[in-house]
């Protein structure tokens, strides 16, 4: 290598990292609005309240106390310590159950029995947990993780299941397809405040309103609907109480609602994956003899779970957020038994002035969500098949 | 290097001494010595003739040389048009014509729940507005931070504040209500005007139901609504809902009302502790939760249902705030069928009916003596009695003072139910006025009105027991704020 060449070599590598220390500079410029804007309204808001959190913070800043307002929440430490071990043997249990002793003989059904059992004890640390910190933390905020969780889980599957189906018919060559799929998204861009106040008169404890009338029609007396707090299960007639009692019939009113109003989001999203699914795919199963729901079960669902796992996804999250509908539709009457974690938070806030405790607690709802959506991401993200 | 350092280090520490000891000597410390030994007393000349007569020492006014503020802003919540009319006719008249030089801006704020929250951030700063609307909760919670004018500083002031004879044209109820135990009774506000809870009735059906007027008592007030539950009113409008006696709204306002009607009281104000689970409150929710045992009451169904009903001829009584009484005329004349109705005090075991009146008060939050002054010039005149009289008929609430009864002849004839009403106001009681109020109207007392009527098995005492150590934990929350 002459001197020459040496320099050129040089010269061009200057050149190269001069373009690159460009790009980056560029590249970060670019994003730096975004940044901006997500540090000043999303990141430093989360930072402020953990800060608040931490104070005596009522109508004015009063004295640091430390993690007080979470202990509020949670009794003690210990107990949270209990609550997470179980979901840390859950997760270990899970593990054992899918993937441990894979290389060895008989190894799936070792990992079965082995995985079972720490599910189990995982299962039983967990409800020590949960038992000792109803005991000594915050009853109101625990109750109000048990509603959102029905909340979340009579919404989310079905929204998912319905929205499904839906875009699946609405995928076929049927009259009227576009003006059916704006009819169902109709509910997703209507304002939410409206549509509840409208949901509050159809599901009125009146004897003449809506519900009670269609309901009249198959014979049955009139319901307390959103005003009703005892648990669907009751109402049919069983006699059970606690968590296995279920959601309240005013929580079921709610639910109702929320799916109506998000299945038509979930159809179009769900449309969209359709439309990316070749169609030479089906036309080979069509020949290989395969029936229409052989398609959908073994085509469509697997082709579509990135679009499922997305909307799976947010459908979580946003039950875990939801306030506007539930805030309408809530009832003096239903009691404690609509009041989801977020409302809790509202109610604590605004009406008790009792910030620092709010913020705990919202903090501790943010910590749930995020804790999900990593359960989620992981549990699903796995089974989602990307073609 | 290290003797340079040393060096440095000498020259520094050389002078730090030598500015040492140029500066002043510092003075001794706080502690005041006592002399040992007395000085005896100068001598003081006696007066020769007149007997030494102790002088109370002068109190010095704090607001003599106060010149008023110039300009203040009033934040309130009043819209619609005859209201909006009326507080620019107010503000014109007292901007042009008070002797101070006074100008009053009024801005619309948001309703009460927007006006809290814009307050809470600028307690204790300048941009507080001077005058501001807020209930006695609000303002109570405001006063957590210390944030709020005293009015009592000057509602006896002999130049600014208000005669003896002003003071107690007030209606009696309407005056005390802003004067607030738990905070000492400091006034922290001034009534402009207020509603009041009464009960409605449809004197149509009680004929037919072979009476001539509406009850007084509770057990007249059962033996109606049982006898109104199985017959159903002639007038009523076909396909609306099944006769009932009484509908209740799980408001904590009606738990006031009938608790005050039964003798009771919500609050001790002289122990600032909530009493929800007194004898004569036992005694009012026993009562009502034996008319939902018997048939003879039901829940309210949707926002304002009882007033449909009542519109409907399906509902003989009902309990609400005097602030609806023209929407009950509507609802009466809605169908074209209209049938004789009115109000009256809510039946009760005291020998005079007991009323829960409530209302926003005007407050002054602290700002400078100046805009304070200014502040409460400004209230004093809104409260006075002519403006007052041309608030209420604009605005529709019941006035706050006694003496414009004779300017009300005309809406006294127009309107008869407004006349009884206004006749009751002088047995006008409150509920607590403290901080954290709503949370314990909304989480606690609503819910164990429900209980009781959702479960007409449920012990009611326990309930109340139940209801007031929460209300208690959470006063005592609140009040651990004070600064």
């Amino acid at each position: 290598m002459d001197a020459s060449n040496v320099s050129i070599n040089t010269k061009s590598s200057g050149a190269f990292k001069r373009q690159a220390f460009k790009d980056q500079i560029t590249g970060i410029l670019f994003t730096l609005p975004a940044l901006l804007i997500i540090l000043i309204f999303g990141i430093f808001p989360i930072g402020y309240s953990i800060y608040m959190s931490l104070f005596n913070w009522q109508v004015t800043k009063g004295a640091f106390i430390g993690d007080k307002n979470y202990l509020l929440i949670f009794g003690s430490w210990w107990n949270l310590l209990v609550l997470v071990a179980g979901i840390a043997l859950f997760v270990l249990g899970f593990y054992v159950w899918n993937k441990a002793f894979q290389s060895i003989k008989n190894g799936h059904r070792l990992a079965h029995i082995i995985g079972a059992l720490v599910l189990i004890l995982g299962g039983v640390i967990f409800v020590t947990g949960w038992g000792m910190m109803y005991e000594t933390g915050n009853k109101d905020f625990l109750n109000s993780l048990i509603v959102t969780v029905y909340y979340a889980l009579g919404t989310v599957p079905a929204e998912i299941i319905l929205g499904l189906v839906l875009a699946y018919i609405l995928y076929q060559d049927i009259i009227g397809k576009e003006a059916f799929r704006i009819i169902y998204f109709l509910p997703y861009i209507t304002p939410s405040i409206s549509t509840a106040v409208v949901f509050q008169i159809i599901f009125s404890s009146r004897e003449t309103s809506l519900a009670n009338r269609l309901i009249g029609l198959f014979g049955a007396d009139p319901l307390k609907w959103r005003f009703e707090p005892k648990p669907v299960l009751n109402l049919l007639g069983l006699d059970v109480s606690g968590l296995a009692g279920g959601p309240s019939l005013a929580l079921l009113t709610i639910i109702l609602y929320g799916i109506w109003s998000f299945v038509g989001y979930n159809t179009v999203i769900f449309l969209s994956g359709l439309g990316n699914i070749p169609k030479e795919i089906y036309e080979a199963a069509e020949i290989d003899g395969g029936s229409k729901w052989d398609r959908f079960w073994h085509i469509t669902v697997p082709m579509i779970s990135p679009v499922t796992f997305y909307l799976t996804l947010i459908g979580f999250i946003g039950t875990f957020k939801a306030f506007n509908h539930i805030y309408v539709m809530r009832t003096t009457s239903a009691q404690n038994t609509v009041v989801t974690t977020s409302l809790l938070v509202f109610d604590r806030f605004y009406k008790a002035n009792q910030y620092g405790v709010a913020t705990a607690q919202a903090i501790v709802l943010f910590a749930i969500i995020l804790g999900l959506t990593l359960a989620q991401n992981k549990i699903m993200g796995e089974r989602v098949f990307y073609g | 290097m290290r003797s340079k350092l040393f060096g440095l280090l000498a020259i520094i520490m050389i002078a730090a001494l030598v500015l040492g000891a140029c500066a002043k000597p510092t003075p001794p410390a706080a502690e005041t010595p006592t002399p040992a030994v007395e000085e005896p007393a100068p001598a003081v000349e006696e007066p020769a003739t007149e007997e030494p007569v102790a002088e109370e020492p002068a109190v010095e006014d704090p607001w003599a040389g106060v010149v008023p503020a110039k300009e203040i802003v009033w934040w309130h919540q009043h819209t619609g048009e005859a209201r909006e009319a009326a507080i620019a006719k107010i503000i014109s008249d007292f901007n042009a014509n008070n002797e101070f030089g006074i100008t009053v801006t009024a801005e619309y704020a948001g309703g009460y729940g927007d006006i809290f929250n814009k307050m809470l951030p600028i307690l204790n700063t300048p941009d507080v507005p001077d005058v501001v609307v807020g209930y006695q909760n609000q303002v109570a919670t405001y006063q957590l931070a210390d944030a709020m004018f005293d009015m009592n500083e000057l509602i006896d002031h002999p130049t600014y504040g208000l005669t003896k004879e002003e003071q107690e044209d007030f209606f009696p109820g309407f005056f005390a209500q802003d004067v607030l135990s738990v905070f000492d009774n400091q006034r922290l506000g001034l009534a402009p005007n207020r509603s009041m809870e009464v009960m409605y009735y449809n004197m149509d059906w009680l004929k037919e139901l072979g009476y001539d007027a509406p009850p007084t008592t509770p057990e007249e007030f059962k033996e109606m609504a049982c006898k109104a539950a199985e017959t159903p009113f002639s007038g009523a409008t076909e396909g609306a809902a099944s006769p009932i006696g009484y509908e209740l709204s799980i408001d904590t306002s009606r738990f006031a009302s009938w608790t005050f009607a039964f003798g009771g009281d919500m609050f001790d104000y002289e122990n600032n502790q909530f009493t929800l689970n007194s004898d004569a409150a036992v005694n009012a929710w026993t009562f009502i939760q034996s008319l939902f045992a018997d048939g003879c009451a039901r829940l309210v169904t949707e926002n304002y249902g009882d007033q449909t009903d009542f519109g409907n001829g399906t509902l003989l009584f009902t309990v609400g705030s005097s602030s609806g009484l023209p929407y009950y005329a509507k609802a009466v004349e809605a169908d074209g069928t209209p049938f004789e109705w009115s109000v009256a005090a809510i039946p009760h075991t005291t020998a005079d009916p007991v009323q829960n009146i409530y209302g926003a008060s005007v407050s002054i939050p602290k700002s400078t003596p100046e805009r304070e002054l200014a502040a409460w010039l400004f209230v004093k005149y809104y409260t006075s009695a002519e403006v007052n009289a041309e608030w209420a008929k604009a605005s529709g609430y019941f006035p706050v003072k006694q003496s414009v009864a004779a300017q009300f002849t005309d809406v006294f004839e127009a309107n008869p139910a407004y006349k009884t009403a206004f006749d009751l106001l002088k047995f006008g009681v409150f509920e607590p006025a403290v901080p954290g109020y709503d949370f314990v109207r909304d989480n606690v007392i609503e819910p164990a009105m429900t209980s009781i009527v959702d479960d007409v098995t449920a012990d009611v005492r326990a309930l109340l027991d139940e209801a007031n150590v929460n209300a208690n934990e959470i006063l005592a929350e609140q009040m651990a704020q004070i600064k």
